[in-house]
């Protein structure tokens, strides 16, 4: 670190020192250059980072900058070229009730998925993290879900719901619970219940792994103290394991609401936004929008809102992965 | 040392990206092809083989190379859309003729009245057929296969149900759906199309037409709230609810259905029988059962309805703008006898050139002439021609489904349908 300084103070053909508190201030070499050896580092570092930088801004960067400008054109098929409107296409995206009606749809889908993930997530890694026999093994198939691709996922869980073949309909006919197959996935609630179901699939590995991670630094001293003192499974789960796992908990909230607003593939193989827009999250919008609808200019507008309502958790953990780095 | 590395660093590294950026910017490779064909029909188990055969005599007679890129039926023209927006689009392509109209805008497209004699083209194809690759005046695409959408019937269904004659009125059609559901067990007796909304909209305008009413009307005003499109919606409602027509169905559902002897009637194209061979597994066994028959009237005496089908072939870019065009070349190839005729029967449908009509192979074939018979004065689909055809079904397909599933009654969802194609036109 102080190598300039150490190295000499021969300048302009006089031998002094420089002065304390200034060492560094002057070049030490004729042919050291400014900033010394740490600016070098620094522009390698940039260097190395050059690949990323140009993936990033040829895949990310470049394509949502387009996505920002042609959100002020309107730009349908029929058009050769984009003509501008300037917030024309916000103005129409927030008086569109169907548009609006997607955010609300977005909301319920979030909240549902992302807490019913949490809830059996969790409760799956206090139920792999006792001692018993087969854990290993219970472990290993429980991330099954999470290996297997999301779309054939959701074509299994479609032929389950699927009111002809599906396995539901078959128990439930059996059992004497209904008259006559079941449409599950042609009403509103069976629908949303339909995408959360699946999602929740997929999901729990995922968190179960997180906090399955969190559950092996707990104190298991600490907790046979508690119970020691009388402390039953509800004040060991509240009292010392939640407060445990919150820092796990706080980056898997977000991770599942990033998550989330970003899903498509399930909902788009099981139900394709339908019945009547009741599962049409954002992304199934945009995607309507885009390429069924061919509107570009308002895909690319629903596509910027959507981005803005998935930046504030995504800061939210950046920010946190941030402070875990400090 | 450590500046030496520094500096030899720098330069791995900044050669390093620049290959990496040569690599991401570089041109793409060389065609390999003479002609890129773009075709849903060689995604699809009917129709790869002969599409193959097409190519392998059409390079043995011309030393050309063709090379057929296959996409879904569902994802073509969203790919050609995307292609368009990246400079890649292929020589030749494969386009639903009711979905012409959303491509005459591209810069690529050609008139083919510039490339062609008009006196040959109209020679070449029976009357009526050339139309369908025609838009605002210019010959964008030429026809391939044509036909009509209407309603055919699986006789071996029927037959189990107890119907004896097959129904001509909108009122026999529902005895008949009644008869199947009561007598053959965990049928749908009508396939009516219920899930996609590109699906729902030939439906949808099929009923409206017969209860007497319009979609849209001759100055392209939307007439979906009229007496008589609330009728299509209140019978179409009925039809679900009462079991003779099910959620969750879309075309293919319903060719499967209709080939595993569970569903006695649904809307198809011609190629409905080919469908019937595949999905049954009894291939041409089960031809005898397919029936094309008229649809339901209102009234005896009222014309049944039936729309406009076809695939037309669409040539693509400045360079294939002449006739000795290898795309122009392959075109031909495709509506010569010996290429459509098979071809076209294959997939059971009409080839549309004068002479492919006329080929005894077709003339003898009783299930495309009694299709023929069944389709009296086919109608135009008037949602495909519009502009913004495709956010026009989407309304029309919510707005249905949201009626036959019991969201809003037939009047509110007829109203709000009317009231949002009002905006939308």
């Amino acid at each position: 670190m102080n190598a300039p300084r150490e190295a000499g103070s021969r300048v302009g053909g006089s031998e002094s020192l420089p002065p304390a508190g200034r060492a560094g201030a002057l070049p030490v070499s004729v042919h050291a250059r400014r900033g010394g050896l740490k600016s070098g580092e620094s522009r390698f570092g940039l260097l190395l980072l050059l690949p990323a930088i140009l993936a990033f801004a040829l895949v990310v960067a470049m394509p949502f900058a387009r996505a920002l400008l042609l959100s002020l054109y309107r730009y349908t098929i029929d058009m050769s070229e984009p003509a501008f409107v300037g917030l024309a296409n916000f103005a129409a995206v927030f008086a569109s009730e169907s548009i609006r009606g997607s955010f609300v749809t977005t909301l319920i889908y979030v909240v549902l998925a992302t807490t019913f993930s949490i809830v059996l997530g969790l409760a799956w890694a206090l139920i792999l993290n006792q001692p018993f026999r087969g854990r290993g093994v219970l472990r290993s198939v429980s991330l099954l879900p999470w290996i297997m691709p999301s779309t054939v996922t959701a074509f299994l869980w479609g032929w389950i719901f699927n009111s002809r073949y599906g396995v539901l309909n078959a128990v439930a006919l059996e059992l004497g619970l209904i008259d006559y197959p079941t449409a599950w996935l042609s009403t509103s609630a069976g629908a949303m219940a339909a995408i959360v179901i699946t999602k929740v699939w997929l999901s729990i590995p995922l968190f179960m792994a997180f906090f399955l991670a969190g559950l092996q630094n707990l104190d298991r001293e600490q907790l046979e103290a508690a119970r020691v003192d009388g402390a039953g499974n509800h004040a060991i789960l509240f009292d010392h394991v939640l407060p445990h796992l919150r820092p796990v908990l706080l980056v898997v909230v977000v991770l599942g609401i990033i998550g989330n607003l970003q899903q498509f593939d399930t909902i788009y193989a099981l139900t394709g936004g339908g019945p009547v827009r009741a599962t049409a999250v954002l992304s199934i919008e945009v995607y309507k929008r885009a390429f069924e609808q061919w509107d570009i200019g308002m895909a690319a507008t629903v596509g910027v809102l959507w981005v803005a309502t998935i930046l504030p958790p995504a800061y939210f953990y950046l920010r946190q992965l941030m402070k875990g780095a400090d | 040392m450590r500046e030496a590395m520094n500096g030899f660093g720098e330069r791995a590294v900044v050669v390093a990206a620049g290959v990496l950026a040569f690599g991401a910017l570089a041109p793409l490779p060389a065609r390999a092809a003479d002609v890129e064909f773009m075709t849903w029909t060689y995604t699809e188990e009917t129709g790869k083989a002969i599409v193959e055969t097409m190519v392998e005599d059409f390079e043995a007679e011309t030393a050309l190379t063709v090379e057929p890129q296959g996409y879904a039926w569902g994802e073509m023209s969203k790919n050609l859309f995307l292609r368009a927006r990246s400079n890649t689009l292929p020589d030749v392509t494969q386009v639903q003729g009711r979905l012409l109209p959303t491509f005459a805008g591209l810069d690529a497209a050609i008139d083919l009245n510039e490339v062609i004699e008009r006196d040959e083209l109209e020679a070449m194809f029976a009357p009526g057929f050339l139309a369908m690759g025609e838009v605002d005046g210019r010959q964008i695409a030429l026809p391939w296969i044509g036909g009509t959408i209407g309603m055919v019937a699986n006789a071996e269904v029927l037959e189990q149900a107890g119907v004896e004659t097959i129904p001509t009125t909108v009122e026999a059609f529902r005895a008949a759906l009644e008869k199947v559901r009561d007598e053959v067990p965990s049928s749908v007796p009508y396939g009516l199309a219920t899930k996609n909304e590109n699906s729902i909209v030939l439906d949808y305008l099929v009923w409206v037409w017969t209860f007497g009413g319009e979609v849209i009307d001759a100055d392209g005003q939307p007439q979906v709230d009229s007496p008589e499109a609330v009728a299509a919606l209140e019978f179409m409602a009925s039809l679900v609810k009462e079991r003779l027509a099910a959620p969750e169905i879309d075309r293919p559902d319903a060719r499967r259905l209709f080939g595993q002897g569970a569903m006695a009637f649904y809307f198809d194209a011609p190629v409905a029988r080919t469908f019937a061979r595949q999905f049954s597994g009894r291939g041409e066994e089960i031809d005898a059962a397919v029936k094309p028959v008229p649809t339901p009237v209102l009234g005896d005496g009222d014309t049944p309805v039936s729309i406009q089908w076809g695939h037309v072939i669409m040539p693509l870019g400045e360079d294939n703008a002449s006739a000795d065009a290898a795309a122009i070349k392959w075109m031909m190839h495709l509506l010569s006898d010996a290429a459509l005729v098979d071809y076209a029967v294959d997939q059971s449908a009409l080839p549309v050139t004068a002479s492919g009509i006329a080929a005894e192979r077709v003339q003898n074939d009783a299930y495309l002439s009694d299709w023929a018979a069944a389709s009296i004065e086919p109608r135009r689909n008037a949602i495909a021609s519009l502009d913004n055809g495709p956010a026009v079904s989407a309304i029309i397909g919510e707005e249905m489904q949201a009626a036959i599933l019991g969201q809003k009654t037939p009047a509110e969802a007829a109203s709000s349908m009317q009231s949002r194609l009002e905006d939308a036109l």
